[in-house]
């Protein structure tokens, strides 16, 4: 079995990982926010599963899903605050969440 | 999987069954009391677990080291959850008419927190410190009247979850050119990689570093933490700066403790400039603060910036190792202890429509509560580092920490900045004793006798909780061995 060198997996997680850092400093609305810190978290999962074929142990993909339940713990918490905020300021633009400054 | 083993893990068994008895009575029951008591006597459970465990087999699992060290901020947090439930049962019943939620997410919490503080490997540390965010998300989102705490925790969630997968990401690339993930591993794994696998593993590492420093809101990762304290409950802020960070911090410490003084030059480096940081921007930036819980956020990073001086100084110098684990377990716990009082005042004086934040809403406290402002003072005396108060003597073991190891930098600026905290602390004590009352204040003087049974007694709870806390700041100040021989008993695992 011809085996995909892990340096392009680890390459394309780091591509996916910085896409959504990108889009969490880039987007204003709540939902694109979630969605790119999903983004961020899938790739360090994806990052797992290569270090782990690279090694040829379980363990990267016990963290996988590890990773897929915790990714899914976070934006259900996520969504419900995001609805919260939804329902009590009418938006849903990060910026308009501005009441805590000095 | 033998008794002993069971034995070892059963502070862990004891706070599950705890979450789960709580979320399952919620479902039936709504009285306060019976949740809040049925957390209490959970947790008391828990305790006695954590005295029984410390006396069998160390080595639970691969993932969990459970030694002294561990054990001691199990208990740590056990008891800081414990004053939390204490503080929250007046302010939940203030101000909110469901419970059973908020015990079960802290206890979660304080699971997540138990699983960081003996993790030995990156799979119990994620794990552990998601238990504890996620928890932590919801507790700072529990209030449903107050709109500043939905924006606290969006804020919170956003900053964490970009950090924690920050972390796992770091966790991967180390493993990645590594092969390992146990802690005590990964330090030494640099060791002989070249090229594009070299430079993979201290971006690793650096992505990890920025994990953990988000959540001990270590300068540069400290922009979240006024905001979060500001708009966050009273009591789960007291459990965030008291409990999550004890239980990260142990991490820092377990995971450097088998580092070598001589390869350990750039992380030694890295963590004496975030030492430096944080000390100056914590203290600079409280200094003209108004707002009382933002005062306490900045002093909050100063504060860790004091820890980090002496997990540099456990880890530059191989002699005073085990002085550097004495200072940072004993300054974790005088530092949970005052910021737990400091927050409970807060939440103590909190009512349904909000807390008291403005420096100018506490002018004359100490005329109409005197119990309340006395704990207040203590708590503030005590992070400031006066003499007669514990933070005197846990800046004593951080400052011979970081003599023996060298550190003089280090220390001039600790020595200074820690003078300079001395003008916000006094501030607001002087503030409490002025002699004209604020109105908030002078509504606290007529709602003692106007309240019902229930919230008379409620009150009264939290206040002997908060009595209780200035007291163990007073005897540690001024008898401190009662807890030293436990800490330097745990700390010889290090030497």
């Amino acid at each position: 079995m011809s085996a995909v060198d892990p340096v392009y997996a680890l390459g394309l997680a780091g591509v996916l990982f910085v896409l959504g850092l990108l889009g969490v400093l880039v987007r204003r609305n709540i939902i694109f926010v979630l969605a790119s810190i999903e983004i961020m978290v899938n790739a360090a999962g994806l990052a797992f599963l290569a270090a782990g074929a690279r090694w040829g142990q379980a363990d990267g993909q016990v963290m996988f899903v590890f990773i897929l339940a915790m990714a899914a713990a976070e934006v259900a918490v996520g969504l419900a605050l995001a609805l919260r905020i939804r329902r009590r300021f009418n938006t849903l633009d990060v910026d308009d969440l501005r009441k805590l400054k000095d | 999987m033998s008794d002993a083993h069971l034995l070892v893990l059963s502070p862990y068994i004891a706070l599950a069954a705890t979450a789960v008895v709580v979320m399952l009575t919620t479902a039936f029951y709504h009285r306060h009391l019976l949740l809040a008591g049925l957390t209490a006597t959970g947790l008391a459970a828990t305790f006695a677990c954590v005295l029984v465990a410390g006396a069998e087999d160390r080595r639970a699992t691969a993932l969990l080291r459970m030694n002294d060290v561990s054990l001691y901020f199990i208990g740590l947090l056990v008891v800081v959850a414990l004053a939390v439930v204490a503080l929250s049962y007046g302010y939940l019943g203030r101000t909110e008419r469901r419970f059973g939620d908020f015990y079960t997410l802290l206890t979660l919490g304080a699971l997540g927190g138990a699983v960081l503080a003996a993790s030995a490997h990156f799979a119990s540390l994620f794990l552990g410190l998601e238990v504890l965010s996620v928890s932590l998300y919801g507790l700072i989102a529990y209030p449903r009247r107050r709109p500043q705490a939905v924006e606290a925790a969006f804020k919170y969630l956003v900053l964490a979850a970009v950090t924690s997968a920050m972390l796992l990401f770091g966790m991967a690339l180390v493993y990645a050119v590594s092969g390992t993930m146990l802690l005590d591993k990964v330090a030494s794994a640099g060791a002989g990689l070249a090229g594009w696998e070299a430079a993979a593993y201290k971006a690793g590492l650096a992505l990890v570093f920025a994990g953990v420093g988000f959540k001990l809101a270590l300068v540069p990762f400290h922009m979240w933490t006024p905001d979060v304290y500001q708009g966050g409950p009273a009591p789960v802020i007291a459990f965030l700066a008291a409990a999550s960070k004890a239980a990260v911090f142990v991490v820092l410490l377990q995971s450097l403790a088998p580092l070598d003084p001589q390869r350990g030059g750039v992380l030694v480096v890295v963590l004496s400039v975030v030492a430096y940081a944080s000390m100056l921007a914590g203290n600079l930036l409280a200094l003209f603060q108004q707002n009382l819980k933002r005062l306490l956020a900045y002093s909050s990073i100063a504060q860790l910036g004091y820890l980090v001086v002496a997990v540099v100084s456990s880890g530059a110098a191989g002699g005073a190792r085990g002085a550097g684990t004495v200072a940072v377990a004993f300054y974790l716990t005088i530092y949970a202890l005052a910021l737990l009082a400091a927050f409970g005042v807060i939440a103590v004086l909190a009512h349904a429509e909000g807390e008291p934040e403005a420096l100018s809403q506490y002018r004359g406290l100490g005329h109409r509560r005197p119990a309340l402002a006395l704990v207040l003072s203590v708590s503030l005396l005590s992070l400031a580092g006066m003499p007669l108060t514990a933070g005197f003597i846990g800046k004593f073991f951080i400052f011979r920490a970081g003599a023996g190891a060298a550190q003089w930098g280090l220390l001039v600026v600790f020595a200074l900045t820690s003078a300079m905290s001395l003008y916000y602390y006094l501030r607001v004590i002087i503030t409490m004793y002025r002699l004209e009352v604020a109105p908030y204040a002078a509504a606290l003087a007529t709602s003692p006798g106007g309240m019902s049974a229930g919230r008379r007694a409620a009150d009264r709870v939290a206040v002997a909780a908060l009595v209780l806390l200035t007291a163990s700041t007073l005897l540690l100040g001024v008898y401190p061995p009662v807890l030293l021989r436990l800490i330097e008993h745990a700390a010889s695992v290090f030497r």
